[in-house]
């Protein structure tokens, strides 16, 4: 992904895409949830996770996003799902399922469970940022009770990384109009440029944060009066806390039928 | 009505690297008044712009704005009094849209929603910019960042308007909308700039700096035909002024703009 791109991408996730007209304090409450409800799947357990996708489906096309761009967004956690459960199928061998005449050992099974939940958890984090958007969040968290320093801090960093995206495109533009077509340099020149970035980087968060203080930043973010809650809050705040329930303790496969059987 | 004022009795400063950035600044800018702040590179422009928000503070000497010494007990009551425009809009510009950047200033202040809502569309609206409030910052072009930029700042509807390079990278377009804009306001204004014909036009006095000193204070036109001034501290004649004086020279009567200036030097 080029820098702009993902400058870009930044900016957008920013907003978000306000397509759920639901309080943000209820969406973060409910992904909040969501996450319990994934993380408390027993690993031996990943038929029950693959029903957990109906909560970022149903939520990403609900706000507009569009499932697509959530799903392929969330693969990138998949090399660090893998080496966190990489070694559960070389240390695991017991059988622990029979799919028509292939064992499956427990070490897969609960490898294929740390990815699915790698990814149901970025999915669900996903969705609630393009739906939402990073300062909505933010604010909602501040106004939950979360201490302002936290709430601060998380805007903060996240602002950081579009200053160094804005200091790097600038960079790299210049290294590549003076760089006659030569794509690869010298790792001193590398080093020299990382070094370069921190210090533009530092000194423009610096600039940025000098205009917060001119206008009478304290170190807590201003947070509009929040709106009174609708029923249509409630309802979606209950409604999903129901669902995340029903797919968590109602074995679902189970009523549609087993193509599994559990090895004995 | 005189407590819209800023005054700098010999004010030092100087940067952690060691460079003495302000040496001995005084002046003094009452209600009202639009002065322009000039001067080349690095000659203390900038710095002497943040001693008036209390974003630098004085190593040595003191900063009034009103009856209010700059200090840090009273930076917030300051920051309400003085309006800073900054150089780049892309710093000045960090909320997710341009409404949400605009109240910025004002919910920092604790006003209730409704007098939020009333000072943002009043601010978009001073700076023709009403119908970008719900766009996000970094899709602006240079000249509009310029515009909402102001906007953020007057929505704290401060006494004191302070402005670096307002007129920087904007096209004849941008910068003639801006300069409407700003003889629109009332403010009593300081502006450091390079553009010497938006100084001439804008601002009926002018402070010089040179190398973190003041050299030159007074009527801009007066200052801005002294060659010699002009020299000495790496600033050019601007063009408007610069053809009036060589019609003068010629025995040839000058243009429009010649003889409204020319009125102000021949004082």
């Amino acid at each position: 992904m080029s820098i702009q791109r993902a400058l870009i991408t930044l900016n957008s996730l920013e907003n978000g895409d306000r397509g759920l007209a639901v309080d943000s304090r209820f969406q973060v409450i409910v992904t909040v949830m969501y996450l319990v409800a994934v993380l408390s799947v027993p690993l031996a357990d990943p038929g029950m996770l693959v029903w957990m996708f109906v909560y970022p489906i149903v939520m990403a096309e609900a706000s507009g996003t569009g499932y697509g761009r959530v799903l392929v967004k969330s693969l990138w956690v998949l090399p660090l799902a893998t080496v966190i459960g990489i070694f559960n199928p070389i240390l695991d061998h017991t059988p622990a399922w029979h799919i028509w005449s292939v064992t499956v050992s427990a070490g897969w099974v609960t490898f294929i469970s740390i990815c699915l939940r790698g990814v149901l958890a970025v999915q669900a984090v996903l969705v609630l940022v393009y739906s939402t958007g990073f300062y909505t969040i933010c604010t909602a968290m501040q106004r939950m009770g979360l201490p302002a320093v936290l709430t601060t801090q998380l805007l903060m960093v996240y602002r950081y990384i579009s200053v160094l995206l804005q200091e790097s495109l600038s960079m790299s533009r210049a290294r590549a109009a003076r760089g006659f077509g030569c794509s690869s340099y010298p790792l001193r020149l590398w080093g020299m440029m990382v070094g370069q970035l921190l210090l533009r980087s530092v000194e423009r968060a610096r600039r940025v944060h000098n205009a917060m203080l001119a206008r009478g930043f304290d170190g807590a973010l201003p947070a509009p009066e929040p709106k009174g809650l609708r029923a249509a809050d409630w309802i979606y705040l209950a409604g999903w806390i129901a669902a995340f329930a029903l797919l968590r303790f109602i074995d679902i496969s189970g009523i549609f039928g087993n193509i599994i059987d559990p090895a004995s | 009505m005189s407590h819209h004022y800023i005054q700098f009795n010999d004010v030092h400063y100087r940067y952690p690297g060691g460079v003495e950035a302000l040496c001995g600044v005084t002046f003094r800018i009452t209600h009202g008044e639009k002065v322009a702040l000039l001067g080349q590179n690095g000659a203390g422009k900038s710095t002497l712009l943040l001693h008036t928000d209390g974003l630098l503070l004085p190593a040595s000497g003191e900063v009034n704005v009103g009856d209010v010494p700059v200090r840090k007990s009273t930076l917030k009551l300051i920051r309400r009094t003085v309006g800073l425009v900054f150089q780049n809009p892309d710093d000045q510009l960090f909320m997710p849209t341009v409404a949400d950047d605009v109240a910025f200033g004002p919910l920092n202040m604790g006003l209730p929603p409704d007098e939020v809502k009333r000072r943002v569309d009043a601010s978009l609206a001073a700076v023709g910019a009403t119908e970008l409030a719900g766009r996000p910052s970094f899709e602006l072009s240079g000249g509009q960042k310029r515009a909402v930029a102001i906007a953020t700042v007057i929505a704290m509807e401060p006494d004191i308007l302070v402005m670096d390079e307002p007129s920087a990278n904007l096209d004849t377009g941008a910068r003639r909308r801006l300069l409407d804009i700003l003889h629109g306001f009332g403010h009593t204004m300081l502006v450091a700039t390079h553009d010497l014909d938006l100084a001439l036009e804008l601002c009926p006095r002018a402070i010089v700096l040179d190398r973190g000193r003041v050299v030159a204070d007074g009527p801009t036109a007066t200052l801005l035909a002294n060659r010699q001034l002009m020299q000495s501290t790496g600033m050019d004649i601007p063009v408007s002024l610069s053809a009036y004086l060589d019609s003068l020279l010629q025995g040839i009567g000058g243009g429009e703009v010649g003889v409204e200036v020319g009125a102000r030097i021949l004082k």
